[in-house]
């Protein structure tokens, strides 16, 4: 026979409520307090976190950075050299390598970093000479000394 | 410096100062006011004689150029700017770069832009790059993946909205078989 209605005990239920709580608790399991075995506050808390996370991959590359030249900043001043002058020495001798090769040799290469600080300690030495010029004063300023008469 | 700027002064304050008393007292040669301008405000630095810093330089390259044809340096290091980042590479070294590489695994692939070549005596720096007659870096293709899934969410509060989307990256895997250099250096 044809039946035109359902049956009252034919419904639609929701039978893997389990696994879908369990998607949103794997990610919380080494949280703190009641967040990471109750459902209601995990929720909120991995969805926190997920954010956080996507902000961090674009942050984590300033902080990096921010790192390498604290490194490049400790090492060139243990050969007598501040960070400004080693970096714009070296990028006017034409050496192009990047703050993290710089950190990372510093760190795993001491004596290739020492010469690349020699290379720009004497790079410097030559700019101040090429600023001082011949030493002749230039034509048409009088002197310095003014004497009222 | 100092005596030059003297004279001119010298000079001008007697033409100025010939019609009037006599009490003109024109500075000596050499005695300038000191300022704080007199000298510049880093220390005065002497750079080496020219003729003898490049008998120095040829010994030193010389040297260099003996050790890398008897072969007497241990492992080299190279930095090697490859996929738009540089790397600092040994032999024997497994390298993961983020995008797609058009070579098929097993391919080997000979990396040219070098930086730096260095062992542990000596270093040679590029200015930007070596040259190819001088380094030679050679790499495998040994696996090309995805990463591991990245979850990607945006969320506003109180404004019902929230974007979900995973993210896997087509990753290359290299292995760096050798670092060889060739003694010509000038």
């Amino acid at each position: 026979m044809v039946l035109l209605s359902a049956r009252c005990w034919l419904r639609s239920r929701l039978t893997d409520r389990f696994w879908r709580v369990q998607e949103v608790l794997k990610y919380a399991r080494h949280f703190r307090g009641r967040k990471n075995r109750c459902y209601k506050l995990a929720v909120r808390s991995v969805r926190r976190a997920l954010v956080k996370t996507t902000k961090a991959r674009r942050q984590k590359k300033r902080f990096l950075r921010g790192l390498w030249i604290t490194r490049i900043e400790a090492a060139s001043l243990e050969h007598g050299l501040k960070y400004p002058s080693f970096i714009s020495n070296l990028l006017k001798s034409q050496v192009e390598l990047n703050r993290k090769m710089i950190a990372d040799l510093a760190i795993y290469e001491p004596k290739t970093f020492k010469s690349l600080a020699a290379l720009a300690q004497r790079r410097r030495q030559e700019g101040f000479l090429a600023a001082l010029g011949d030493g002749k004063e230039p034509e048409g300023i009088f002197s310095r000394i003014v004497r009222h008469y | 410096m100092a005596g030059a700027r003297a004279r001119a002064a010298a000079l001008l304050l007697s033409s100025v100062v010939r019609h009037q008393s006599s009490q003109s007292t024109s500075p000596q040669q050499g005695l300038v006011a000191k300022t704080s301008l007199t000298s510049p405000p880093w220390p005065e630095v002497k750079l080496p004689d020219p003729a003898e810093e490049a008998k120095y330089h040829a010994e030193v390259v010389q040297k260099v150029k003996e050790l890398i044809a008897a072969g007497r340096y241990g492992r080299l290091f190279a930095v090697v700017h490859f996929a738009s980042k540089q790397w600092k590479i040994t032999s024997e070294d497994l390298i993961m770069m983020d995008n797609v590489l058009e070579a098929e695994c097993g391919d080997r692939i000979r990396m040219e832009k070098v930086l730096l070549v260095g062992a542990d005596d000596f270093t040679l720096i590029g200015r930007p790059l070596l040259g190819k007659d001088l380094v030679r870096v050679e790499a495998t293709v040994i696996e090309k993946t995805e990463s591991w899934p990245k979850l990607n969410v945006r969320f506003w509060k109180r404004h019902n909205y929230e974007r979900r989307k995973i993210i896997t990256n087509p990753q290359t895997v290299l292995r760096i078989n050798t670092i060889e250099i060739f003694p010509c250096l000038s």
